[in-house]
């Protein structure tokens, strides 16, 4: 390592070590702002609750118990897996068919302006998007104006603070992940194999979806697996459209650690949270890697 | 005989179309509802409009919660890309130059603030200020500051990956020649490196800018009085009334982040972000 000037032919080595201190910086901003953190939200889980106390007490698992023990938080996470789920299904749905056309444009120019009409909405962030499902939806909104001005309904229904809207809200928060990974991978898969199919007489439909999507499987489960992660740790959508009587994780750990200021249960949420979305990226890559080997 | 365009030859290409136009739909509606709405001339929002006028942005800009919500989220995303740069691009250029030791773990490392959800790494990275704030009597949660270090570790991960992205491809030794040669790293950096990284730098400022201006979950926990963004308070606005008013800031901030990404995308092929 220390006779890299003197030999170029193996450059590499000596340059890196000495390089290494560019990496301290980062390395110490993720530290202080997220791995400390978590080791005291690790600790605080565990700790007993002393209202107007914040000093860590005790060590119980208490917090765990309490919500594994409660038909009513076991409710709401139920209820956000469930929602979860069908988020990434429609998803799923609406996003195949979006990537593709995406990744099959020819026009270049056509091309770039489907992918910022699909990573602007994704960027835009979460309250920009809620307060646009809010004026559509609402009692007196867009949709509801519009079809009691057209006849078709005589009373607005209610939409807003109902399931369905979470359900509609995320879909337009996630739809973009969905469509971004999909459309990469159906772009790296190429056109050869399905000008293959297509020439041996299968039909397109026939071709998309034993040809096409078998290759894109693991884009695919990479797709619903950020939907479906992200829609678990939802917060504006529930709360914002949602309303009060929705109740999905997200909300909750906010509530506990600023309304109540219950801190060891909002840590123990939190890792329930952060331990549901572990898991299943855990076990999703350990399926895809069994099956489509080393990614 | 079924119709012609039933028959699998002829549905495939509009059903794709048809799916895709849904999905756009989806995904555009709430904010063309919102561009269309700030344009009302009621103080309700119903339909059809009485008219069309531009009152709402004078009276949103009036309102000193917006103006200072949008003036330090403006400040907080200059910090945040400022800060995300100056430790993110010695990074990736190490990153990038190839294998060492611990290479995985640290390239992990500096993607985890991807992976851990907002509202987890909000609520613990609050529980440490205020245990700092104990500890010491120094007060970082609810200030600028809190928010600061927030938020430049967001932005850190897409700097990160932009500009390492920037870097693939780019035959390392061309840096090693020149340093053989006898040029002085600052000058390597600056003749050599500098222009590779440079489309990436330019996209990893702006995503950072962009990612900070709009994040909700991370600052949630950490804004306070005189330090709050506009994201919570359009989030707070929200829960009390959805009206034209509130219509006419998300457009701000819409054309904000929309003039942002396409000024990107001349830069940096904007999938390649993801």
């Amino acid at each position: 390592m220390s006779r890299v000037s003197a030999a170029p032919a193996q450059p590499p080595a000596g340059g890196r070590t000495r390089a290494g201190w560019l990496l301290l910086p980062s390395l110490a901003l993720v530290l202080v702002g997220l791995l400390l953190p978590l080791v005291l939200l690790a600790r605080y889980s565990v700790a007993q609750f002393e209202p107007a106390e914040t000093a860590i007490s005790g060590l119980t698992l208490e917090n765990y118990a309490r919500f594994f023990g409660d038909p009513f938080y076991l409710w709401i996470l139920a209820r956000t897996l469930t929602v979860a789920l069908s988020c990434t299904a429609i998803c799923l749905l609406l996003g195949l068919p979006a990537a593709y056309v995406i990744s099959r444009v020819t026009r270049p120019g056509l091309k770039t302006v489907l992918i910022l009409a699909t990573v602007i909405p994704l960027l835009m962030g979460n309250a920009v998007r809620a307060a646009g499902w809010m004026m559509l939806l609402a009692d007196r909104g867009l949709v509801n104006s519009v079809l009691v001005f057209g006849g078709i309904l005589s009373d607005p229904v209610r939409i807003l603070y109902t399931g369905t809207a979470v359900v509609i809200g995320l879909i337009a928060v996630l739809l973009p992940f969905m469509i971004i990974s999909l459309q990469s991978v159906f772009d790296g898969i190429g056109e050869v194999y399905e000008e293959a199919a297509l020439s041996m007489g299968a039909n397109p439909w026939v071709t998309f979806f034993r040809v096409t999507v078998p290759l894109a499987m693991p884009g695919i489960f990479s797709g619903c697996l950020l939907c479906f992660v992200l829609a678990v740790n939802a917060y504006a959508t529930p709360v914002l459209i949602g309303g009060p009587s929705f109740q999905m994780m997200g909300p909750k750990v906010y509530e506990q650690a600023i309304k109540v200021y219950n801190w060891p249960f909002a840590a123990s949420l939190a890792f329930i949270l952060m331990g549901v979305t572990l898991v299943l990226t855990l076990l999703s890559s350990l399926t895809l890697q069994k099956r489509y080997g080393a990614l | 005989m079924r119709p012609a365009f039933l028959s699998p030859q002829r549905s495939f290409k509009p059903a794709m179309t048809a799916g895709c136009a849904a999905a756009f739909a989806m995904v555009l509606a709430p904010l063309v509802a919102i561009i269309w709405v700030s344009f009302f001339d009621n103080k309700i929002i119903s339909f059809p409009p009485k008219g069309y006028t531009l009152a709402w942005y004078a009276a949103a800009w009036d309102m000193p919660r917006f103006r200072d919500g949008f003036v330090t989220s403006l400040e907080l995303g200059a910090v945040a890309t400022l800060v995300s740069l100056l430790v993110g691009v010695p990074a990736s250029l190490v990153l990038a130059r190839g294998r060492f030791r611990g290479r995985e773990v640290v390239q992990s490392l500096l993607m985890a603030p991807l992976i851990v959800p907002g509202i987890v790494a909000g609520a613990a990275f609050y529980m440490l200020l205020i245990e700092f704030e104990v500890l010491t009597g120094i007060q970082i949660a609810t200030t600028f500051t809190g928010l600061a270090i927030a938020h430049s570790l967001i932005a850190l991960p897409w700097t990160i990956r932009l500009v390492t992205a920037s870097l693939l491809g780019v035959d390392s030794q061309l840096a090693e020649a020149a340093l053989t040669m006898g040029a002085r790293p600052l000058t390597v950096f600056r003749r050599v490196t500098w222009p590779v990284i440079r489309p990436g730098v330019v996209a990893g400022a702006l995503f950072s800018f962009v990612i900070s201006f709009v994040d909700l979950e991370k600052s949630l926990f950490l804004v306070g009085p005189g330090t709050t963004t506009l994201p919570i308070v359009i989030v707070n606005y929200l829960e009390w009334s959805v009206d034209p008013t509130i219509a006419a800031v998300a457009t701000v901030q819409i054309l904000l982040i929309a003039a942002g990404l396409v000024v990107t995308n001349r830069y940096f092929r904007l999938t390649r972000a993801f």
